[in-house]
């Protein structure tokens, strides 16, 4: 990660050789505030999240002069913590089943999508650049679209009998479920059917992403490796296998650990397509966050601690992907 | 390239390619262009089972009943999505290139601790910052107001970054020329550095604007007044207020994406390109 790598470059030589007094000044002057907005709306947020889920904390009571934090919103420990994953109340069971619903989520999405992404960038690799180029802007098209206005798109895609997906179905002589996004009953192979629409709307909506990187990855390969294969006898299918697919690994690595982290903080499909339902089949943590922080805001403090339960999982990541980028790789 | 026979087989290779290229187009496509065709559809159209594909008497009542309908604020909430897009942009261009021009041409001591803590912004997911932010923004009093999506989005670390990237590569000759030519810093910055930076602000601002206008769940947070909603709150206030008109809901969604589709088609390449590299810096 170039962004962070930056950080630990040794300065070089600047141009100007020495700042004056008055250029030092500048900087300094120009960059506390930029600092100290930072400090307001990114440094303080983090640490009073990570306050706040050891709080009771409830906006609408009188707490003590400092943030609100004590008196009756009191200090409790881990107990919120122990709650969510211990408790009976009701937001912690949700809070649960959301947990194993985003990891199952996840674990159909970033198959599925390789699954489409990887032999569609292949092929669209094979063919002349100018149909390259719209094959590509086409299918990057859901990905710069509103969230909203393409979930409007599959609510109707899924309507109950008259959706085009019901009349697709009926037409290649398949029965379509009754309900798509809200019979609890249905399930297949333990996934229940509202999951695997909600995970066929995402994909839909956002592959086009890895396509166009795994695209630019492909041409970045130098041709000589691949004339190299040719020339010692090897064909189309050992050329991919044994030349393109070992190049690919680090693109692949990096694009699946992005996947996994954006595919933890998808928000507006459950929200609006299931609205986690039916029975919390499709209830997310960030869809939970949501709920118990602003629709049902009865504790903050136990939602703030939801988002640290997710913070820690995407942080993770997030350093996977760091060190895979840090990782030394040559052709 | 090294000659390829034209055999039977690479000829099925190719329409193979072909094939499963389209099949990916229409398969991307068809959502889109069903529910353009299904809003030009009447009532009764639309209520029929099964429906039929395209509008046989096509209409266009739903878009004329969301532009004129006096209850329907639309004017206004395109308005508020248009500001603050527009604000959001021009603050954001503004930060990332000042601060970068500074990280990039200026040494002085801290500035890596405090470039630091600038791309701690970059590590930390929104609905972490959320909760806190939201009650912030109460703090400020600034709940069901439009500058709620703006101020706590006014510097952007991505964009400083990327900013202080295309900076460091200025060659320096220029600046120090000005500098002796008696211009102070900020002149430097406003007349020397900003007029070379066309490209890499044209893409954060096409990026900044289109986040912007997609945005959905910080709004949903603290807006709460219907004349205060941005465009993405409108189609979901349809959804769940008018949900027996489909047709209005399919037009809202259409106008929606039209924009954003509008600025597609002219920097499609470069938007693809941009996103590409972005993915791995």
């Amino acid at each position: 990660m170039t962004v962070f790598s930056s950080l630990f470059k040794q300065e070089g030589g600047s141009e100007g050789g020495k700042l004056t007094a008055k250029q030092r000044r500048f900087a300094y002057t120009s960059l506390t505030p930029i600092l100290f907005y930072m400090g307001l709306f990114t440094l303080f947020p983090i640490v009073f999240a990570m306050v706040m889920s050891f709080f009771s904390y409830t906006p609408i009571r009188e707490g003590s002069w400092f943030l609100g934090l004590g008196g009756a919103n009191p200090f409790v420990g881990i107990d919120n913590y122990i709650e969510l994953f211990t408790g009976t109340s009701k937001p912690a069971e949700v809070f649960r089943l959301a947990v194993k619903n985003t990891f199952l989520f996840t674990a159909l999405v970033l198959p599925l999508n390789l699954l489409i992404t990887l032999p569609l960038a292949v092929i669209l690799e094979t063919v002349n650049e100018r149909f390259k180029t719209l094959f590509r802007a086409i299918y990057f098209l859901p990905t710069i679209s509103s969230s909203v206005a393409l979930v409007i798109i599959w609510a109707y895609m899924y309507a109950p009998g008259w959706g085009l997906l019901s009349i697709i179905f009926k037409s290649i002589g398949l029965v379509p479920p009754k309900s798509w996004l809200q019979d609890p009953n249905t399930i297949y192979f333990g996934v229940p059917l509202a999951m695997i629409c909600v995970v066929v709307a995402h994909v839909w909506q956002d592959f086009g992403y890895n396509l166009v990187i795994f695209v630019a990855a492909l041409q970045g390969i130098p041709k000589t490796l691949r004339e190299a294969a040719r020339v010692d006898g090897a064909n189309v299918w050992q050329e991919f296998w044994l030349v393109v697919v070992p190049l690919l690994r680090r693109t692949v690595l990096l694009t699946s650990v992005l996947t996994v982290i954006s595919s933890l903080q998808v928000f507006v499909i459950f929200q609006l397509l299931t609205r986690g339902g039916p029975k919390n089949q499709t209830q997310t943590m960030l869809l939970s966050i949501y709920e118990n922080a602003f629709r049902f805001a009865n504790n903050l403090g136990l939602a703030s601690a939801m988002s640290m339960v997710l913070f820690i999982i995407i942080l993770t990541l997030t350093v996977i992907q760091f060190r895979i980028l840090r990782t030394e790789w040559e052709y | 390239m090294p000659k390829t026979k034209r055999s039977p087989l690479w000829l099925l290779g190719k329409s193979g390619a072909y094939a499963v290229l389209l099949l990916g187009l229409v398969a991307t496509l068809l959502p889109f262009f069903y529910i353009m065709v299904s809003s030009l559809k009447n009532e009764a159209e639309l209520r029929k089972t099964p429906p039929d594909f395209f509008p046989q008497e096509p209409t266009l009542k739903h878009y004329i009943t969301i532009l004129t309908d006096e209850r329907i604020p639309i004017e206004r909430n395109v308005m508020n999505s248009v500001f603050v897009s527009l604000m959001r942009v021009g603050i954001t261009l503004f930060t990332s290139s000042y601060a970068g021009y500074i990280f990039a041409k200026y040494h002085f001591r801290g500035k890596n601790l405090a470039f630091g803590v600038i791309l701690i912004q970059i590590m930390i997911p929104f609905q972490v910052v959320m909760i806190p932010n939201y009650l912030l923004v109460v703090k400020l009093g600034l709940i069901d107001s439009l500058w709620a999506l703006i101020i706590p989005s006014m510097v952007d670390a991505y964009g400083i970054f990327m900013m202080k990237q295309f900076i460091e590569s200025m060659p320096g000759e220029l600046m120090d020329a000005a500098r002796i030519d008696g211009a102070t810093e900020f002149g430097i910055y406003s007349r020397i550095v900003l007029p070379q930076m066309g490209p890499p602000l044209a893409s954060l601002g096409i990026f900044t604007f289109m986040a912007t206008w997609n945005d959905y769940l910080w709004p949903l947070i603290v807006l709460t007044s219907p004349e205060k909603r941005t465009i993405p709150l409108l189609v979901v206030w349809f959804q769940t207020q008018h949900s027996s008109n489909q047709g209005l809901i399919l037009a809202a969604s259409i106008l929606t994406l039209l924009p954003i589709f509008f600025v597609y088609i002219f920097l499609q390449r470069w938007i693809v390109d941009q996103a590409t590299q972005s993915a791995f810096k």
